[in-house]
C-alpha cells in the first residue's frame, strides 16, 4: 500500500517541476498529503519514508535559494519545508503505530479470554493463546509454560514441538521469577547456543506470568530482527494479562470440577438418605414385628394365668415362656438403647477386666448349641499367653451377636467355629474369630454390613429375625475398646469375622 | 526455541577476543604496502599507476582485512584469505587503468571475498548470502534516487554539471568502486560493524554508529574534494546512503542490496564534475 502514496508523491513532484514552482510555492505543502496518507496507512516507517522522500524532492528547489540568499526568513521557510514532511510523517506514523499496538494488545487479550474460556483441554487452549500472543507481538516464536515446576508445567509453543531444558532461560525465570532479555540469543554468552548462521539477530525475552496468587508460569518470546522498547513493554503487559487470564481459567476449571464433585457427592448423599429412609421404614416394620412377637407371648401366657385355673406344672412352663420372651424383649430394648446412645454420640461405658476367653467361648457355644440343633458348634481353646482385658458384658454381647449372625446366615445348618489367638498380622492385638460355612456375603456388600439397619438380602435368609443392628453394635463396641472388626467372605462358601482387640 | 532448549548460565562471561595483536600485524602490513606503493609512485614516474594501485590495495585490503579480523575474532589462519582478497584488489586497481576492458576485472575482489566468506559458516551472520530480486531492485532504486538527487542538487545549488566525456576515466572510477571502494566500505561498515552492533543494540544506534564511522572514513579519503560544500554534501549523502544500506541489510538479511545501492549511487556520483 506504500506504492499509492509513492505515486502521488511522484505526481506532485512532477507537477511542481513542470509548473516551474519555486521554493516558496504554496503547492509544496501538497507533499503533506501522501506523507500523512502513508503515515496513517503504514505507520512510522511509511510516514517517515514518504516524508523523507518529499523533503528530498523539495530540497533541489529550496537549497539553491539558500545558496543564493543565505539564511533569510524565506529560505528558512524553505528549509523547514524540507524537514516538515518527514517530521509530520514520523509523528503521525508513530501515533498510528501506538494506536494499532494498543488495538492489537486489546484484541489479543479478548482473544485470550475467548480461547481460555472455550471447552477443551487446557493444553490446546494454551496453544491457541500462544498463537494469539505471537501474532500480537509479531514474534517468530512464543511459548507459554504454566505451572510451578519446569518438569510438570504445561507447555504450549508456536511453532509446536519445542524441547524444554530445565536449565534454560525459561526454566531460570520459572525458578527465580526474574525476566531475561537477550539482544541476540545466537551470540549471548549466557546462552549455550550453536554457532550463529542467521544474518538477523534473534532477540529473546522471558517474562514471568503472575497473578494475585503469585507466579503461575512463564512466557518466552523470540523475535527475528528488531525488538523495540514499545514491543517489549507490550510483551510485559500481555504477560500480565496472560497470567491473570490463565489464573482465571484455572480457577474456573477448579470451580467447575468442585461443582461436579459436589454434585456427585450430593447425588450420593441423596441416594444414601433415600436408602436410609427405606432402611428406617423397614427397621420400624421389623422392630414392630420383633416387639410384637414377645409381647404377644407375654400377653397370651399372662392372660392364661390370670383367667383360668392352670395346673401347677403348666404354670411353671408358662412362667418359663414368659421369662424367655421378657429376656428377648429386654435384649431388643437394650440394643435399641445402645443404638440411641451411639447415634447421640455418647461414649459407651466400658469396665475392662481380665477375661477368661476359653470360658466365654465355651459358655456361648454351649448356649447356641442348645438352641440351634441343626448347627454344629465348635470352639478351639486359645493358646497359652493369650490375655485380654475387656468389658465382659460387652465382649459377651459381641460374641453372641457374631454367633447369632453366623446362625442366621447359615439357614441350612452347618459348622460354626469359634477361636481366639494372637493376631499374627496385627502385633499386640488378640483375635476372636467366628467362622461359618453359610451363604456368605457378596463383595460389593462387604463395606456396608457394619452400617446400621443393613441386612444383606438373600433368598434363603429372608425369614431370619433381626433389626440389622447386631454387626453395627459389634463394631461400636470393638471401637470403644480401641479395636475393630473385620470380615472375609465368599458368597456360597461362608464368612469369617475377626474381632481384633488390644491385648494386655 | 533457544529460550526453552538452550542451557542458560547467568554468570557466563564473554569470551576474550585476541584482536589487538592481529590488528597491529594487519595495520603494519597495510602501512608497509601503502608505503611501498607511494614510494614506487614517487621514485618511478613511469610506474605511478602501479604505485597508486599498490597503495590503494593497502588501504582497501587493510579495511577488508580489519573487517575479516573483527568478524572471525582473529581466528588463526586469517592471513591467507586477507592476502588473497588484497591481491584481487590490487589486480582490479591496476586493471582500472588499463582502459575500458579493465572493468571486466572489477568483479574479481567481490568474487574472492564472497568465496572466502562463504567457506566459513560463521560469516553468514554478516549477511554473506544471496538475496531476492526485489531486494536487489530496491537497493538499486534507492541508490539511483540518491545519486540522481545528488546530481540535481549539486547542479541547481552549486552549478556542478554532469561529465559527458572521458569514458575511460569514468569506467576506471566505476571499476575502482565495484572492486575496492564500495566493496571495502560495505564489507567493513555494513557487513561487519553494523551486523555486530545490531546484535548488541537496537537498529538505530547500530546504524548511526556504523554510518558515522563510514562517513569519517570517506572524509579521510584524499580523493574527496576539500571544499566545504563538497564535504557537507558528502556527509549528507554518504550518511543517507549508509542508513539506507543498513536498512536494506536489516530488511533483506543480505549485504547485496546495500552494495547495489552504493554502486548505483557512485555510478551517478562519478559523473559529477565541478
Amino acid at each position: 500500500m506504500i506504492a499509492l502514496p509513492l505515486l502521488l508523491l511522484a505526481a506532485i513532484a512532477l507537477a511542481l517541476a513542470v509548473g516551474h514552482q519555486g521554493a516558496d510555492s504554496v503547492l509544496r505543502h501538497l507533499y503533506l498529503v501522501p506523507t500523512l496518507w502513508a503515515g496513517l496507512t503504514r505507520g512510522a516507517f511509511g510516514g517517515g519514508l514518504i516524508g523523507g522522500l518529499a523533503g528530498l524532492l523539495h530540497a533541489p528547489t529550496a537549497l539553491p535559494a539558500v545558496e543564493r540568499a543565505g539564511l533569510t526568513s524565506q529560505t528558512l521557510d524553505g528549509l523547514l519545508s524540507i524537514v516538515l514532511p518527514a517530521a509530520a510523517g514520523l509523528l503521525v506514523g508513530r501515533l498510528v503505530d501506538a494506536a494499532r499496538g494498543r488495538e492489537a494488545r486489546l484484541a489479543a487479550v479478548l482473544a485470550m479470554q475467548r480461547c481460555l474460556h472455550a471447552a477443551g483441554p487446557l493444553q490446546e487452549r494454551l496453544t491457541d493463546v500462544a498463537e494469539e500472543l505471537r501474532v500480537a507481538l509479531s514474534a517468530r516464536r512464543l511459548a507459554l509454560m504454566v505451572g510451578a515446576d519446569v518438569h510438570t508445567a504445561l507447555l504450549a509453543s508456536v511453532p509446536t514441538g519445542t524441547l524444554v531444558d530445565p536449565a534454560s532461560a525459561a526454566g531460570w525465570t520459572l525458578r527465580t521469577g526474574q525476566s531475561v532479555t537477550s539482544r541476540d540469543l545466537a551470540v549471548d554468552p549466557r546462552v549455550a547456543a550453536v554457532e550463529p548462521q542467521d544474518p538477523t539477530p534473534l532477540r529473546g525475552l522471558t517474562v514471568p506470568l503472575r497473578s494475585g496468587a503469585g507466579m503461575v508460569g512463564v512466557m518466552a518470546v523470540e523475535w527475528a530482527g528488531e525488538l523495540s522498547r514499545a514491543t517489549r513493554a507490550a510483551a510485559e503487559e500481555l504477560a500480565l494479562h496472560t497470567g491473570l487470564v490463565v489464573e482465571n481459567a484455572r480457577l474456573t476449571m477448579r470451580q467447575l470440577r468442585f461443582g461436579e464433585e459436589l454434585e456427585e457427592k450430593i447425588t450420593a448423599a441423596t441416594a444414601r438418605l433415600v436408602e436410609l429412609d427405606r432402611a428406617k421404614t423397614e427397621f420400624l416394620s421389623v422392630v414392630s414385628h420383633e416387639l410384637r412377637t414377645p409381647l404377644t407371648a407375654l400377653q397370651g401366657f399372662s392372660e392364661l394365668l390370670l383367667r383360668s385355673a392352670v395346673p401347677p406344672e403348666k404354670v411353671h412352663r408358662c412362667l418359663v415362656y414368659i421369662h424367655t420372651e421378657a429376656c428377648a424383649l429386654g435384649r431388643i430394648v437394650g440394643e435399641l438403647l445402645d443404638l440411641s446412645r451411639i447415634e447421640a454420640g455418647r461414649p459407651l461405658e466400658m469396665k475392662p477386666e481380665r477375661i477368661d476367653l476359653d470360658l466365654l467361648m465355651e459358655r456361648n457355644v454351649d448356649l447356641f448349641a442348645a438352641e440351634h440343633r441343626q448347627h454344629r458348634f465348635r470352639w478351639t481353646p486359645s493358646p497359652p499367653g493369650v490375655e485380654l482385658r475387656a468389658d465382659p458384658d460387652a465382649l459377651d454381647r459381641m460374641l453372641k451377636n457374631l454367633l447369632s449372625n453366623a446362625v442366621k446366615y447359615s439357614p441350612r445348618g452347618g459348622e460354626v467355629v469359634v477361636s481366639a489367638s494372637p493376631a499374627l498380622d496385627q502385633p499386640g492385638m488378640v483375635e476372636v474369630a467366628v467362622e461359618d460355612d453359610g451363604v456368605g456375603i457378596p463383595a460389593e456388600q462387604l463395606s456396608r454390613i457394619f452400617d446400621k439397619y443393613v441386612r444383606v438380602a438373600h433368598p434363603e435368609t429372608t425369614a431370619a429375625r433381626g433389626l440389622g443392628l447386631g454387626l453395627s453394635l459389634v463394631r461400636a463396641l470393638a471401637e470403644a475398646h480401641g479395636g475393630r472388626v473385620e470380615v472375609d467372605s465368599l458368597p456360597g462358601k461362608g464368612s469369617r469375622f475377626r474381632l481384633l482387640l488390644p491385648g494386655r | 526455541m533457544l529460550l526453552l532448549s538452550a542451557p542458560f548460565e547467568t554468570t557466563a562471561a564473554e569470551r576474550p577476543r585476541p584482536l589487538a595483536t592481529a590488528v597491529i600485524q594487519l595495520g603494519a602490513a597495510a602501512i608497509a604496502v601503502i608505503g611501498i606503493g607511494l614510494t614506487i609512485g614517487r621514485l618511478l614516474p613511469g610506474a605511478g599507476v602501479v604505485g597508486d594501485a599498490i597503495a590503494g590495495a593497502g588501504v582497501h585490503g587493510g579495511l577488508i582485512g580489519l573487517g575479516w579480523l573483527i568478524a572471525t575474532e582473529a581466528t588463526p589462519g586469517w592471513m591467507g584469505p586477507v592476502a588473497r582478497i588484497a591481491g584481487a584488489v590490487l589486480v582490479v586497481l591496476i586493471a582500472s587503468h588499463l582502459g575500458p576492458w579493465g572493468v571486466l576485472a572489477s568483479m574479481l575482489p567481490p568474487a574472492v571475498l564472497w568465496w572466502e566468506a562463504r567457506r566459513r559458516a560463521g560469516l553468514r551472520m554478516l549477511g554473506v548470502c544471496g538475496t531476492r530480486l526485489s531486494y536487489a531492485l530496491a537497493g538499486l532504486t534507492a541508490g539511483a534516487f540518491l545519486g540522481g538527487h545528488l546530481l540535481m542538487t549539486a547542479a541547481l545549488t552549486f552549478g556542478y554539471h554532469v561529465q559527458t566525456g572521458g569514458v575511460r576515466g569514468y569506467l576506471g572510477a566505476v571499476t575502482y568502486d565495484v572492486g575496492a571502494n564500495v566493496l571495502s566500505a560495505e564489507w567493513l561498515f555494513r557487513g561487519v560493524l553494523f551486523s555486530l552492533l545490531w546484535r548488541r543494540f537496537a537498529f538505530w544506534p547500530a546504524a548511526a554508529l556504523s554510518t558515522a564511522l563510514a562517513v569519517v572514513r570517506y572524509l579521510m579519503d584524499p580523493a574527496l574534494p576539500h571544499s566545504a560544500d563538497a564535504r557537507a554534501g558528502a556527509i549528507f549523502y554518504l550518511g543517507a546512503l549508509g542508513l539506507v544500506a543498513c536498512g536494506l541489510r536489516a530488511w533483506s538479511g543480505s549485504l547485496l542490496p546495500g552494495y547495489f545501492a552504493a554502486l548505483a549511487f557512485f555510478v551517478a556520483y562519478r559523473t559529477l564534475a565541478p
